[in-house]
């Protein structure tokens, strides 16, 4: 087979949050010029698709949409999630080895429950791709590798209690940058320790420190967990003319990294340098991914040596790979045992600010510790959105590798819930069966959809 | 009375065409190096009992130029790049090729300049290798043009009398490989397209005919034979569009057909919605280059009559090659059509011929000549009918950046399949059964090139794109840039500035009275924010005449 990359570029030029929000219609404008002056469409090695519109069910194999899906969920993201599924089937079909969906809206700050707009995301791209791959082709393991400089809490969220999803991020120190998570303590729940990986970086990185994360702790920790299928979270805010971000990362440098890590999937997140960086960045990882020279591909203003890392920052980067290569070796001897003792249940409270509509979540979220497999994660989330008012909702998502046990045990709770007058709507996500129903309250309703 | 010429590599076909009716057609095969006589042959054959200055228009369409890059006959250039950073294509490592400083980025920003020794240094080198043709192409110089202008005025300071064509005149769309090859054949066409030009007007005079001759492009428009000489490459592939476009004549109006050209050596496949033949996403490709050159989406499926065919084993092969006429007509082996003829569904030549034909793969293959020919038409029909298949996907994969053209589902098969061309009586209606169609084959099938040169309108189109932060605009077509004079400027000022470009050069090339209403196809504003702050507007505009046809001809008479 001749190794082609899919794109799909999807900008969604009639769509913005508002007119001067940094995630707008302007965003891949440039790019869109560079990839067409380029001429790179014309290369044999690429190969544009259209993208799918994601089904309100694709989306509700992953987040619980609060009230419903559509209530949340735009065309534009359904698009965007939409792109990255497209490309995902072609690679399985093997029609591409690896692809890039250029898109917009953003999605790894989409968490699993969805009351609104979080960093400038409702539903998770790569989350959305990840589902239907489990259920389309029965993949069981996938891992995701964040290179944006935000924390992809949002996927974090998502996975961390399901071993057979693999989250490494990257980012910005969050005591630096929205939306302010991503330490190296955040190592997974009971049943999943050890499959997320925090990589807090200082600002003032540039490519030598960040190639150094990703040859001494990245590319070990793949090669160690064996995927069979990579996500590449491709956020370009760490370009070092990012305004939200203050990383030193090169158009150079982005390309190597996509070359080291040979992603199947790379999905775009943010980068908000729209003139001085997406237009160069994007087209350094197509050409990459495809296996073209892309060192060529440089920004106006870049000289080489512009960009110089502090020392302070170099010995810093480096400690912490040490640390996290202990953390790593030594979170396989781990057990759930010595996690959680004797307790049926893991559970820990969080607090989600939507940073769009300004309001908070509370959540309540419980994971079942069970020994015979990854457990059923029950959420208890309470918000005031500013459309729907004070809304409480309560959440049960079954791994689909659930035992019988914890089935019978979470649709028990989904029937307990029912009755529950505290809960507005009641939501079971059953991924063994690919089932999604929601209760209604108000009006006694149930509704289902099915794959 | 409309005259339509198509001036194929071994034919020249005419029509004369009068209130939608064929009132006579012509076929002259064509005498090497006599294009002059070939085609007031024709003429005179159309115009019997019809005067000069009955003769409304002409329109031709031709594979000159198509015919001059294949057979590699067109002349020398030498090419000065400035591709900046960006991808290295293989493209580059040509002889004749230089390539220079100077960087303009997407917007139209100047990043470095150009170094005018380089300049002299690669026209030195031109010069020492008998080359005075020179295209000049830089990165997104349809954004700024002043380096190629540069480089430009430099060359022609010191060589006058060079040919010399700049990118952003000969292609104004962001493509730079693509802008390159368009440039490159435009240089290396021109004068032969000039002598192709001069014989038709020759012709034409002889015959006193003074009505406006245009030619047909690959997009199925049309433009003034005379204005053509600039854009030679314009023309090349007009012939699958003078196809299309015929086949639209021949069919009612607004309806949506797939179109069968069955021709000697390929099938070409081409779709028309609501009676509006489709435009294909990337351009014309040349000599292995795609090139800027706009096209009907035609698919071309590389069997037809006159294919070969093989027994291979007991296995019968058609072979994409032509190896002559078909064994009826005098050809050395056994093709589709001879196995029509066999089956009563064509009469063409000697029948006995094509038994004979049959007769040699029956004992091959151990199968009765009726069997063998059966199976050939199987073979032919299974092999267009899964090209059809795969082109309606591509055409449902067609890339959309916006969310209402992938909200808008594309899914849909025609109904109606027209087939033009000389093997579509015997395979078209075959073809229509198996997709579940209506066949529509006219009695003037054969002459669809011609009749579709003859109703093709004039077509025009003007991309605006127009910077409110730069305060400068540019017109894609015409490669011009200019200052925005206008304030405000917003979302109206771009689009009257558009439309009065697309009226004022209509009416410079003397067909302004024949444009009724203008279309907007695209109208796309980007806000410019900096700072969070709005500091100007894109405005993306694109705007055309009304594609379409002059007559429906015939249309009424369905048949089979
Ligand atoms: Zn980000
Ligand atoms: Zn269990």
């Amino acid at each position: 087979m001749i190794n082609k990359t899919g794109l799909v570029f999807f900008p969604a030029f009639d769509w913005s949050i508002s007119d001067i929000h940094p995630e707008r219609e302007e965003r891949l404008l440039y790019t869109r010029d560079q990839i067409f002056e380029e001429g790179v469409l014309d290369l044999p090695e690429i190969v544009e698709y259209s993208p799918r519109v994601a089904t309100p069910h694709d989306i509700s194999r992953v987040h619980f949409c609060v009230p419903n899906v559509d209530d949340q969920v735009l065309a534009a993201h359904r698009i965007a999630a939409g792109a990255a599924m497209r490309l995902s089937d072609r690679i399985i079909n093997k029609e591409i080895t690896n692809g890039f969906a250029i898109v917009r809206p953003p999605g790894h700050h989409a968490m699993r429950v969805v009351h609104g707009n979080r960093g400038f995301c409702s539903i998770n791209n790569e989350a959305v791709v990840i589902e239907h791959l489990r259920r389309t082709y029965g993949i069981k393991k996938i891992a995701i590798v964040d290179t944006d400089v935000h924390h992809g809490d949002g996927t974090q969220d998502i996975y961390y209690h399901d071993p057979d999803v693999l989250f490494i991020s990257f980012h910005q120190d969050g005591r630096t940058l929205y939306p302010g998570t991503g330490f190296t303590d955040e190592l997974g729940g009971p049943t999943a320790y050890g499959s997320t990986i925090n990589i807090p970086l200082p600002p003032g990185v540039t490519d030598k420190s960040l190639h150094y994360v990703v040859d001494n702790l990245i590319l070990p920790v793949l090669q160690d967990f064996q995927p069979e299928f990579i996500i590449n979270s491709a956020g370009q805010d760490n370009h070092y003319t990012d305004p939200l971000g203050s990383m030193l990362i090169t158009a150079q440098g982005y390309a190597q990294l996509t070359e080291k890590l040979r992603p199947n999937l790379a999905v775009l997140e943010g980068g908000y340098a729209i003139e001085t960086a997406l237009p160069y960045v994007n087209l350094a990882i197509l050409l990459a991914l495809a296996g073209k020279d892309y060192s060529n591909v440089t920004e106006p203003d870049y000289q080489p040596g512009k960009n110089v890392e502090n020392s302070k920052v170099t010995e810093y980067v480096c400690r912490m790979v040490d640390s996290l290569q202990t953390t790593w070796r030594k979170s396989k001897e781990i057990t759930i045992d010595q996690l959680c003792g004797s307790n049926k249940y893991y559970q820990r409270p969080k607090n989600i600010f939507y940073d769009t509509e300004y309001f908070e979540e509370k959540q309540l979220e419980k994971v079942r510790t069970c020994f015979d497999c990854p457990g059923y994660v029950i959420i208890d989330s309470h918000a005031i959105q500013p459309k729907l008012g004070r809304c409480r909702v309560l959440a049960i998502s079954i791994h689909n590798r659930c035992c019988k046990k914890c089935i019978a045990e979470a649709w028990d709770a989904y029937q307990e819930a029912k009755k529950d007058y505290r809960y507005s709507y009641v939501y079971l996500q059953d991924k063994t069966e690919d089932t999604f129903i929601t209760f209604r309250r108000e009006d006694q309703s149930e509704w289902l959809t099915e794959g | 009375m409309y005259i339509g010429i198509d001036v194929g590599g071994t034919s020249t076909d005419a029509v004369l065409l009068s209130n939608g009716r064929v009132q006579a057609t012509a076929k002259v095969y064509n005498t090497p190096n006599n294009l002059l006589s070939d085609l007031v042959q024709a003429l005179d054959t159309l115009m019997k009992g019809v005067t000069a200055d009955e003769i409304e228009r002409v329109v031709l369409s031709t594979t000159v130029i198509t015919n001059l890059i294949a057979e590699r006959k067109n002349d020398p250039v030498g090419l000065l790049l400035m591709p900046g950073p960006g991808c290295k294509l293989q493209l580059y490592k040509k002889p004749n090729v230089h390539l220079l400083s100077g960087t303009i980025d997407y917007k139209g920003r100047e990043i470095t300049p150009v170094v005018e020794e380089e300049i002299i240094a690669a026209i030195d080198d031109f010069d020492s290798k008998g080359i005075d043709k020179v295209a000049i192409v830089g990165k997104f110089s349809p954004r700024n043009n002043r380096h190629e202008l540069q480089v430009a005025d430099i060359v022609t300071k010191l060589k006058p009398n060079w040919q010399v064509e700049m990118g952003h005149r000969d292609g104004g769309k962001l493509n730079f490989p693509r802008r390159v090859a368009t440039t490159l054949f435009t240089c290396a066409t021109k004068e032969k397209y000039q002598s192709f030009v001069y014989s038709v007007q020759q012709a034409l005079r002889q015959r006193h005919i003074n009505a406006q001759v245009f030619i047909l492009k690959a997009d199925g428009g049309t433009m003034p034979l005379e204005s053509s000489i600039q854009s030679p490459v314009e023309t090349i592939f007009s012939g699958p569009a003078a196809s299309t476009l015929g086949a639209q004549a021949l069919t009612p109006a607004g309806e949506t057909s797939l179109v069968i050209d069955i021709g000697g050596t390929t099938t070409d496949l081409a779709l028309i919605l609501s009676g509006q033949p489709l435009l294909s996403s990337k351009g014309v490709m040349l000599d292995d280059q795609f090139t800027q050159v706009r096209a009907l989406a035609v698919k071309s499926v590389p069997v037809g009559g006159d294919s070969i065919v093989e027994a291979v084993g007991k296995e019968l092969i058609i072979y994409s090659e032509r190896m002559g006429k078909p064994y009826c007509l005098g050809g050395p082996l056994p093709t589709p059509t001879d196995a029509l003829n066999v089956m009563g569904l064509t009469k063409l030549g000697d029948i006995d011929k094509s038994w004979a034909a049959m007769e040699v793969l029956s004992q091959q293959t151990q199968r009765s000549p009726v069997e063998v020919a059966r199976n050939i038409i199987d073979l032919f029909v299974d092999t267009v009918v899964t090209e059809i298949e795969n082109m309606y996907l591509e055409w449902e994969q067609e890339p959309a950046y916006r969310i209402w053209e992938v909200m808008q589902s594309r899914k849909m098969r025609t109904k109606n399949v027209v087939g033009v061309g000389g093997g579509a009586m015997g395979f078209v209606p075959q073809i229509a059964i198996k997709i579940g169609g209506i066949p529509i084959i006219s009695p003037y099938a054969t002459a669809a090139n011609a009749i579709g040169a003859a109703v093709a309108k004039p077509t025009m189109q003007v991309t605006l794109r127009a910077d409110t932060e730069q305060k400068v605009y540019s017109i894609e077509e015409y490669g011009y840039q200019g200052k925005i004079e206008a304030t405000p400027f917003g979302r109206d000022q771009a689009l009257n500035l558009a439309k009065k470009w697309l009226l004022d050069r209509a009416a410079a090339i003397d067909i302004g009275d024949q444009i009724q209403e203008i279309e907007v196809t695209r109208q796309d504003v980007f806000n410019i924010v900096r700072d969070m702050q709005t500091t100007g507007r894109i405005y993306d505009v694109c705007v055309q005449t009304v594609r379409g046809i002059q007559w429906h001809v015939d249309a009424g008479g369905r048949l089979i």
